[in-house]
């Protein structure tokens, strides 16, 4: 890391893991899905309600704390808003693993504090409903139904920091007031 | 190039893809909607002062005119955020952020352009580093500390060839592209767009193609600035800046060539932008609206293609054409040139400057059984009304030929 606000990494806690119910979802879901335009000024009691249920409409009245969401490939496309990142973030999911992600959704992931893993592969490996264990630091991943076990893309160390404090806010903040 | 750039932003000698840098940047643009979400995080979340006011900009362009009370409000707390923190504002009716960032000079090459609206890659048109960051990197890092972290991406070049036959457009060949890369196709790239075809164009139509990265999934586009460009930003703008040349022996992770020389006008169908078919394989689709607008058009090129086609006919009864100039300038350049009243008689509606139907917050709603052709830059569901209606994205020629035709239409027809 170069000089300023995030020079030093200062985080050291124990490993962050996901264990939970897989979601399932395609290719290429644009945040206009994950929240619907006309929703993106309401409050996130109103937001809740609807997330991704234009994919899967069961997702938002059962989805439940620690849970993962599975993706295929672009997830994420379209707008920039972090609002699509900071309402799944709500849901309580534990992570977002997908074949690959838009960038702007990837990098509001984590700066949101939500874990976000690639894993080219993944779709054809899990089905919805599985049992999953997720190691965000590693990527390790274990699909306890199936008995298979999976390897993630690794996420640069930075990103893993970041989540570590909690997004990029506190992030900056932190490392601003040491210095 | 982009590294080059990222380097000096970051105090570095050089940077490698892959990593990441903390680099300051030098503008910041927001609009309306992103502006305010911005603005809420950044006042309920950071409590730091602004550090460069200066290098804020928020537009108006989704709005033009409140229709509700809703919409009013919003606007209203982001003009009381741009006063308490002393950033730029336009407010409703100066045209979309895109244009307005550049037709007032806050644009230069080689430097660090941000915004959260995703298409802001378009900027790389003038040779800086332009790309889309989130609410969180504006309130938490860019509005306090004037920077922004980034993964340097990896370099493709794109390099084109070929001259046009009749009909054809530079908005064709983006549309093209888009399609033949494909939506995700270059996933967390850098695109350089290179190559005669691309040296010979005017910088508004060279606009056009880094504005279509973001949908291949590209973190930034990059055209090197030669005359054209410099010329181009100096008649906007007197503030300095200095060019970074790239060396012409620099790596590219690929080198993706073609000739457009037989491209026929093009045609993005719904629900995606990577749903590009030739014209003719959509000939007589009904339309009910037409439109002129967006980041991808409103230029003063798309209203001049228009009135060619637009010369001795007229709009067609049973649809709408809607005009939105991208900016003040480019209404003032259309009066002059007598383009607004040529296309008023011809039946068209002039809107005010902005970002025109782009989500349906001033106009452009549909019912589920309305389609609507236009030039801007996306056609996803939901976009505009019945999550059912469908867009279809298009050149400035093909869509004034459907104006006329009342459903999709060959612009060779009308040449
Ligand atoms: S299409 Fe509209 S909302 Fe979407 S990125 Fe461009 S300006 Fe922003």
């Amino acid at each position: 890391m170069n000089g300023g606000f995030f020079s030093k990494t200062v985080f050291k806690e124990k490993p962050m893991q996901a264990r939970g119910r897989c979601w399932k979802f395609g290719d290429n879901i644009p945040t206009d899905r994950i929240v619907r335009t006309d929703l993106v000024f309401r409050p996130f009691s109103e937001i809740l309600k609807h997330v991704l249920e234009t994919c899967n409409p069961e997702f938002p009245l059962k989805v439940k704390p620690g849970e993962i969401v599975v993706a295929g490939k672009h997830f994420g496309q379209s707008s920039g808003r972090a609002i699509a990142a900071k309402a799944l973030k709500q849901t309580g999911i534990g992570c977002v693993i997908a074949e690959s992600f838009a960038r702007t959704f990837y990098r509001n992931g984590f700066e949101i504090g939500m874990p976000a893993l690639e894993c080219p592969g993944i779709t054809a490996q899990v089905s919805d409903g599985d049992i999953l264990l997720v190691e965000i630091d590693s990527g390790r991943i274990v699909n306890e139904t199936t008995g298979r076990e999976l390897q993630a893309r690794p996420t640069p160390p930075f990103l893993l920091d970041m989540l570590k404090a909690g997004g990029l806010i506190p992030m900056a903040e932190r490392l601003a007031g040491e210095g | 190039m982009i590294e080059k750039i990222l380097a000096r932003a970051s105090g570095r000698k050089t940077v490698t893809p892959g990593e990441v840098v903390v680099a300051n940047v030098d503008c910041l643009l927001l609009h309306d909607l992103s502006g305010y979400l911005t603005g809420r995080v950044f006042e309920r979340e950071v409590r730091r002062p602004m550090r460069y006011p200066e290098r804020v900009v928020m537009i108006f362009d989704h709005h033009f005119c409140p229709p509700t009370e809703e919409g009013a409000r919003i606007l209203q707390e982001n003009r009381s955020f741009a006063r308490r923190w002393g950033i730029n504002l336009f407010d409703c009716g100066n045209g979309n952020t895109h244009h307005v960032g550049v037709q007032n000079g806050f644009i230069r090459p080689g430097t660090v352009v941000v915004g959260s609206d995703s298409h802001t890659p378009v900027h790389g048109t003038l040779g800086c580093f332009a790309t889309g960051i989130g609410n969180d990197s504006h309130a938490g890092t860019v509005m306090p500390f004037g920077k922004a972290w980034f993964k340097v991406p990896d370099a493709i070049q794109v390099r084109l060839s070929g001259t046009h036959k009749r009909g054809a457009t530079p908005r064709d060949a983006a549309l093209w592209l888009t399609g033949t890369i494909g939506e995700g196709g270059a996933i967390y790239k850098a695109l350089e767009f290179a190559g005669p075809y691309v040296e010979q164009l005017d910088f508004w139509d060279r606009w056009l193609f880094p504005l279509i990265v973001v949908d291949l999934g590209a973190k930034c586009g990059y055209i090197e600035p030669d005359e054209k460009t410099l010329s181009f930003v100096r008649s906007v703008t007197d503030k300095p800046f200095d060019v970074l040349k790239g060396d012409p022996q620099r790596a590219f992770e690929a080198v993706w060539e073609w000739d457009l020389s037989d491209l026929e006008p093009q045609v993005a169908c719904p629900p995606t932008v990577g749903n590009v078919k030739p014209v003719t394989a959509v000939l007589g689709a009904p339309v009910q609206w037409s439109e002129l607008g967006g980041h991808g058009g409103g230029r003063i090129e798309d209203f001049r293609l228009a009135a060619q086609i637009l010369t001795g006919r007229r709009v067609h009864p049973d649809l709408r054409f809607n005009l939105v100039p991208s900016s003040r300038a480019v209404f003032r350049q259309a009066v002059r040139e007598g383009l607004v009243e040529k296309l008023h008689e011809a039946g068209a509606t002039w809107f005010p400057p902005s970002t025109g139907s782009n989500q349906a917050y001033n106009m452009g709603a549909m019912t589920a059984e309305e389609a609507m052709i236009s030039t801007h830059a996306r056609n996803f569901p939901g976009r505009n009304g019945s999550p059912e209606a469908k867009m279809y994205l298009a050149s400035a020629l093909t869509v004034a030929a459907s104006a006329v035709a009342g459903a999709i239409a060959d612009p060779r027809q009308y040449l």
